[in-house]
C-alpha cells in the first residue's frame, strides 16, 4: 500500500517531464507559462514527498516488479526533497534570465524534470546497473543544459568537453561494475556487503570500488579528475551552473554515500588513505584554483571544488568510528546549495539580456544602486567562507568536528585554512560591492525572482541562528537531526 | 526582567537590520540608531543598579541551541564582564553625538551591529556562542574601514579582516577540539566553559589549545609581535571604527584572556604567567617607544593605546588581587579615555582634514575649551592624580610588586613612558607655532559627547571604591582560586 504511494512523486516528475515535452513540441507558450507549469509540477510532487521526512523508514519499492533495485528509505526521502527544493529554486531564481534570454527553448523545462527524475531514481538505487543507469540519464540532460545556449561558442565547447569527458569517465564506473559482478556474482548493494562480510578474498571488489571512485570524484570535480569543472561551469549559462554546483552535485554524493556506507564499510581500511589523499590535493589545488580566478562566476565554479574538498574532508570520516560524519555531509550539501543557488540566482538576476556581468569589474559598487541584493549576495558570500551565523558555518562546524572526531585533525587544520583563504575571495566580492564607485547602471525589470532570492538568504541565515524557541519554523537542530535519521536508515 | 541580558545584546542587532530594511533617511536613522544606543545605556545602567556585588554568574539565560552537540544559548554576567558591558553601552552614544553631523547611513548601523556583537561576546558562556559574536563584530568593522575610510582603505580593510580571522579560525580549531574532548572524557558535547573546565590534558595537547586561543586574542588586543596590522588600520580606518577597536574592542581581547584562557588552562596560564608578564612590560615599552617615533596623531594614539593594553595584559597575568583590579579599572578607565581622545582626533580632522602633527599648532589660541578637554583626556591616559588612570595605575604597580621586586621596579619607572609622547603631543599641537588660519571651538553636540567622558574619569579618579566595590568579589574569588592552587 505504502510503497505503491511512494512513486507517486517519481512519477509525477517523469510524467511531467514528458508532458513538457510534448507541450514544448506541439503548443507555442511562452517560457513564462512553461516556468509555472515546471514549478507546479515540482511543488506537486513536493507535496507527495512531504509526508515521509518523520520516522524511521526504508522497504524495497515494488519488489517483484524491481527486484529489489529501488529502496526507499529517510535517506533517498530527504535527498528526493533537496532535489525538487533545488530544481523549484533554480527555476524560481532563473525564470527572469530564462525570460531574457532567446537561447532557452521551451525543451529546457523537460530536461530539467528529467535530470530531476534521474537523481531522484539515482538516490534510490539499491543495485549498481540501476545506479549507473540513473546516473547516466541525468548527465545527458545536463550535458543539453550545459550547450543550451547555441548561440555561444563558449558554451558549446563546455558542452563537448563535458560530454566527451563525461562518457569517457562513466565508462569506468560501469568497468567497475563489472569487476564487482565478476567476484559477487550480483550487482546488488546489501549482496556486496554480505560477500564482504562472509569471504576473505575481495580483490576485484577493491578494483571495482576504485573504478567506481573514480567516476563519483570526477563528477564531484576533485582534483586532479576535475579539470573540466572551470570551462564547464563558466560556458555553462547561469541558472545551469547553479544547478550543477547545486543539485547534481548533491545527487552524486547521494550515491557514494550510499555505496560507501552501505557496500563498502568493511574496506574502509582500504579506501580511507586514498580518500584522505585525494581530499587534500582538491582542496589545496581547489584554493590555488580559485585564487588566480578573474570573474565572480569562475571563482564560484572553482571554489566549488574546495568545497567538493571539504566534504571529501567528512567522506574520509565515514570511514572512520565516527557517527557524525555522514549526516556532516548531508548537513553541509544543503547549506553550499543553498548558498549557490542565491549566488547564482543574483548574478542571473542582474544579467542584462543575455550579456552575464559577472566580473568583479560590473559588481563595483553594486549595493550603491541595489542595497538589499547586495546584502543578499553578501550573505551568501559569507556563507561560502563560513561565516558563523549562516548556514555554512555550521556546516563546516559539524565537518571539522567529524574529522577531529575520527581523528584526522590535520585534515581539519587544513580545512581551517582552506576556509581562511576562502575569506579572502569571498570577502573580494563584498568589498567589490560596498567599497567602490559605481561603474554602470543596472537597469532590473521588477519582478518576484528577488524575493526568492531573499527567502534564500533568510534561509542561509536562519539555518545558521535558527533556535527551535520559534515555534512556527524549525530551528537549526532539525536539519541535522534529519539527516542523521536518514543516514541510519540506510542501515535498517 | 529576567532577560535584560538579551535585550543588551539583541536590540541594537535587529534595530540595525530593521533600519536597514525600512527605506528611511539618514536623518532619522541617526536619530533612530541614537535612542536605540541610549535605550541599551539606560537598561544596562538600571542593571548596574540592580547588580549584586558578589562573585557568581547573575542574569543568567541559558537555551539549548544545537542540542546534540551540547550548544546552547548561554550567556551571564559578573563583575568583569559587567566593566566591558557597561563600557559599550556609555561610550556608544556619545560616540554618536561625537560625530552627528555626518550623514552616512551605514556608518550608524554598522556601529549598531558592533555594539550588539561586542555586548554578545562578553557574555558568552558557551564557546560557539563566543566565537559566533567574536566573529560577527568583525564583519561591522571590514564595512566601516571599507566604506569610510581614507587612503589604500580597501586594501587594509581586507588585511585586518584576514589576520584577525586568521587568528579565530585557528581558536575555533582549539574550541572544537575541546569540545571534542568533552565527549571523549565525559561521553557528550559540550562548548560550555563551566564544564570544559573539568576537562585535564596532557601537557603537549593543553600548550597547543592555549596557544591557539592566545593568538587569536593577542591579534585582537595587539600583543607584541602580533601588531603589525595595527598602525597602518588605524590610519586608514575611520573615527568610528577606531574608537571601538581601541576603547572596546581591544579590552575585549583581554577580557577574553581572562576569562576564557584563565578559566580552561588555569594551570599553564599559571605556569607560563612570568613569560607574559614580561611580554606584557616589554609591549608597554616598545608601543611606548614606537608612539614617540609617530607623526601622525591616529597612529601615535594606536600605539600609546597598545602600550597601555601590554600593561593591562601585564596585569592580568600577573595573578593577585591588586594586579587584577588594577588591570579592570585601567580596562575601564582606559576605555573612557581612549574613546574621548580619539573622538577629539575625529573632531579635529574634521577641522582640518589633517592628523599630522606638524600641520598642527597653537590651538590654545584659536580654542581654548576644546584645549582644556584636550588636554585633560591626554593627562587621563597617562594617569595624573584625580583621573581613573592614576587609581588603575598604582594598583597596578602594588601587585606588580607583590609578583615580582624586580619587575614591579621596572613597571614603576616605566609607567610613565606615556608622558614623554604626551607631553610632545600637547606642546606641538596645542601650543606651539600658530599654524592653522582658524580652529572652531567645540560645538554643542561634541560638547555633549565628550563631557560625560570627563566626568567618569574624573568620578573613577575621586571615588574609585564606588566602582571597585562591583569588581572586587569577582576579582578577589579569581585570585583566591589561584593563590590556593599555588600552595
Amino acid at each position: 500500500m505504502l510503497s505503491n504511494d511512494i512513486i507517486i512523486s517519481l512519477l509525477i516528475v517523469g510524467l511531467g517531464a514528458v508532458i513538457m515535452m510534448l507541450i514544448a513540441a506541439f503548443t507555442k507558450l511562452s517560457n513564462l507559462i512553461l516556468s509555472y507549469i515546471t514549478l507546479f509540477i515540482i511543488s506537486l510532487a513536493m507535496y507527495f514527498q512531504m509526508g515521509y521526512l518523520g520516522e524511521l523508514f526504508a522497504l524495497d519499492i515494488q519488489a517483484e516488479l524491481f527486484n529489489h533495485m529501488l529502496r526507499f528509505d529517510n535517506f533517498a526521502s530527504l535527498f528526493n526533497m533537496i532535489f525538487l527544493v533545488g530544481a523549484f529554486l533554480m527555476i524560481a531564481t532563473g525564470r527572469a534570465f530564462m525570460q531574457a534570454t532567446k537561447f532557452f527553448i521551451a525543451e529546457t523545462f523537460s530536461l530539467v524534470l528529467f535530470a530531476i527524475f534521474s537523481m531522484m531514481l539515482l538516490s534510490m538505487a539499491n543495485e549498481l546497473l540501476t545506479a549507473f543507469i540513473a546516473l547516466e540519464s541525468a548527465s545527458v540532460a545536463i550535458y543539453i543544459l550545459v550547450g543550451i545556449n547555441r548561440y555561444n561558442v563558449r558554451a558549446s565547447e563546455a558542452l563537448f568537453k563535458y560530454l566527451l569527458l563525461g562518457s569517457f569517465s562513466g565508462a569506468f564506473f560501469l568497468l567497475g561494475i563489472a569487476f564487482v559482478y565478476a567476484q559477487v556474482g550480483s550487482t546488488q548493494l546489501g549482496d556486496i556487503r554480505q560477500y564482504l562480510l562472509i569471504n576473505e578474498n575481495y580483490e576485484l571488489i577493491k578494483v571495482g570500488g576504485i573504478l567506481m571512485m573514480i567516476t563519483i570524484l570526477f563528477k564531484i570535480s576533485a582534483v586532479p579528475f576535475g579539470a573540466w569543472t572551470l570551462d564547464v561551469y563558466d560556458g555553462a549559462s547561469l541558472p545551469i551552473t547553479a544547478f550543477m554546483a547545486g543539485t547534481f552535485k548533491i545527487a552524486i554524493f547521494s550515491v557514494a554515500l550510499r555505496i560507501l556506507l552501505v557496500d563498502y564499510q568493511n574496506l574502509s581500511d582500504f579506501f580511507r588513505p586514498l580518500l584522505i589523499f585525494i581530499s587534500v590535493i582538491t582542496i589545496i589545488g581547489g584554493s590555488l584554483l580559485t585564487l588566480a580566478q578573474q570573474n565572480i562566476k569562475r571563482m564560484l565554479a572553482a571554489s566549488s571544488i574546495v568545497h567538493s574538498g571539504y566534504l571529501l574532508i567528512a567522506l574520509s570520516a565515514t570511514t572512520t568510528v565516527s557517527a557524525s560524519a555522514a549526516p556532516s555531509i548531508i548537513f553541509y550539501l544543503v547549506a553550499y546549495f543553498l548558498s549557490a543557488i542565491g549566488a547564482f540566482g543574483v548574478l542571473s538576476y542582474i544579467s542584462h539580456w543575455d550579456t552575464e556581468r559577472i566580473t568583479y569589474e560590473d559588481f563595483k559598487g553594486f549595493s550603491h544602486s541595489h542595497p538589499l541584493l547586495a546584502a543578499m549576495m553578501s550573505v551568501f558570500m559569507l556563507s561560502f567562507a563560513g561565516f558563523p551565523s549562516t548556514i555554512g558555518f555550521l556546516g563546516k562546524f559539524y565537518i571539522f568536528t567529524s574529522a577531529i572526531e575520527s581523528g584526522l585533525i590535520w585534515l581539519a587544520l587544513l580545512g581551517v585554512l582552506a576556509a581562511f583563504v576562502s575569506i579572502y575571495y569571498y570577502f573580494k566580492v563584498i568589498a567589490m560591492m560596498y567599497f567602490y564607485e559605481q561603474k554602470q547602471t543596472y537597469d532590473l525589470s521588477f519582478s518576484f525572482t528577488p524575493f526568492v532570492i531573499g527567502i534564500v538568504a533568510l534561509a542561509v541565515l536562519w539555518g545558521g541562528i535558527g533556535t527551535g524557541l520559534v515555534s512556527f519554523l524549525p530551528g537549526a537542530n532539525v536539519l541535522i537531526d534529519t539527516a542523521q535519521a536518514s543516514i541510519m536508515s540506510l542501515f535498517l | 526582567m529576567e532577560n535584560i541580558l538579551s535585550a543588551l545584546i539583541f536590540i541594537p542587532t535587529l534595530s540595525a537590520i530593521v533600519l536597514f530594511l525600512l527605506p528611511l533617511n539618514v536623518k532619522v536613522i541617526r536619530y533612530a540608531s541614537f535612542s536605540v544606543t541610549l535605550l541599551t545605556t539606560l537598561l544596562s545602567l538600571w542593571m548596574f543598579s540592580q547588580f549584586q556585588a558578589h562573585s557568581g554568574m547573575q542574569f543568567v539565560e541559558e537555551y539549548i541551541w544545537i542540542k546534540d552537540y551540547g550548544i546552547s544559548y548561554h550567556i551571564g554576567i559578573d563583575g568583569i564582564s559587567l566593566i566591558i558591558v557597561l563600557m559599550t553601552n556609555l561610550v556608544m552614544p556619545l560616540l554618536y553625538l561625537s560625530f552627528w553631523h555626518l550623514n552616512r547611513k551605514g556608518y550608524w548601523l554598522n556601529l549598531l551591529i558592533v555594539h550588539g556583537g561586542l555586548t554578545g561576546a562578553a557574555l558568552s558562556l558557551d564557546l560557539i556562542l563566543f566565537y559566533l559574536f567574536w566573529e560577527t563584530m568583525l564583519l561591522p568593522i571590514f564595512f566601516l574601514i571599507g566604506l569610510f575610510g581614507r587612503e589604500n582603505k580597501n586594501f587594509m580593510s581586507m588585511k585586518f579582516t584576514l589576520y584577525t580571522i586568521f587568528g579565530s579560525l585557528l581558536m575555533l580549531l582549539a574550541i572544537l577540539y575541546l569540545g571534542y574532548s568533552h565527549k571523549l572524557q565525559m561521553d557528550i558535547w559540550s562548548f560550555s566553559i563551566t564544564d570544559l573546565h573539568s576537562l585535564v590534558f596532557d601537557s603537549q595537547t593543553t600548550l597547543l589549545l592555549f596557544s591557539a586561543f592566545i593568538f587569536a586574542f593577542s591579534i585582537k588586543i595587539p600583543l607584541f609581535p602580533f601588531h603589525t596590522w595595527l598602525p597602518q588600520t588605524y590610519r586608514a580606518a575611520p573615527i568610528g571604527a577606531i574608537v571601538v577597536m581601541s576603547a572596546l574592542m581591544a579590552k575585549l581581547g583581554v577580557y577574553a584572556i581572562w576569562r576564557f584562557v584563565f578559566t580552561l588552562f588555569e594551570d599553564l596560564a599559571f605556569k607560563s604567567s612570568y613569560f607574559f608578564v614580561t611580554l606584557g612590560l616589554f609591549g608597554m615599552i616598545y608601543f611606548g617607544i614606537a608612539a614617540m617615533k609617530q607623526r601622525e596623531l591616529k597612529k601615535l594614539f594606536a600605539y600609546s593605546s597598545a602600550s597601555h593594553l601590554s600593561l593591562v595584559v601585564m596585569g592580568i597575568f600577573a595573578f593577585n588581587y591588586y594586579a587584577h583590579l588594577g588591570a579592570f579599572y585601567m580596562i575601564a578607565s582606559h576605555a573612557l579615555s581612549s574613546a574621548a581622545l580619539f573622538m577629539m582626533l575625529g573632531m579635529i580632522y574634521k577641522r582640518t582634514q589633517s592628523l599630522h602633527i606638524h600641520t598642527l599648532g597653537g590651538i590654545v589660541h584659536q580654542a581654548p575649551i576644546f584645549s582644556v578637554f584636550f588636554a585633560f583626556f591626554a593627562l587621563s591616559i597617562v594617569g595624573i592624580p584625580l583621573t581613573g588612570g592614576f587609581v588603575s595605575e598604582l594598583l597596578l604597580i602594588i601587585g606588580a610588586f607583590k609578583y615580582n621586586i624586580v619587575l614591579g621596579f621596572i613597571a614603576a619607572t616605566t609607567l610613565l613612558i606615556a608622558i614623554l609622547f604626551v607631553f610632545k603631543v600637547m606642546q606641538k599641537i596645542l601650543y606651539g607655532k600658530l599654524k592653522l588660519e582658524s580652529f572652531e571651538e567645540l560645538n554643542l553636540y561634541e560638547l555633549l559627547s565628550i563631557i560625560p567622558l570627563a566626568l567618569l574619569i574624573l568620578a573613577m579618579g575621586v571615588f574609585p571604591s564606588y566602582f571597585l566595590q562591583k569588581i572586587k568579589p569577582t576579582a578577589k574569588e579569581y585570585t583566591q582560586m589561584e593563590t590556593s592552587y599555588v600552595k
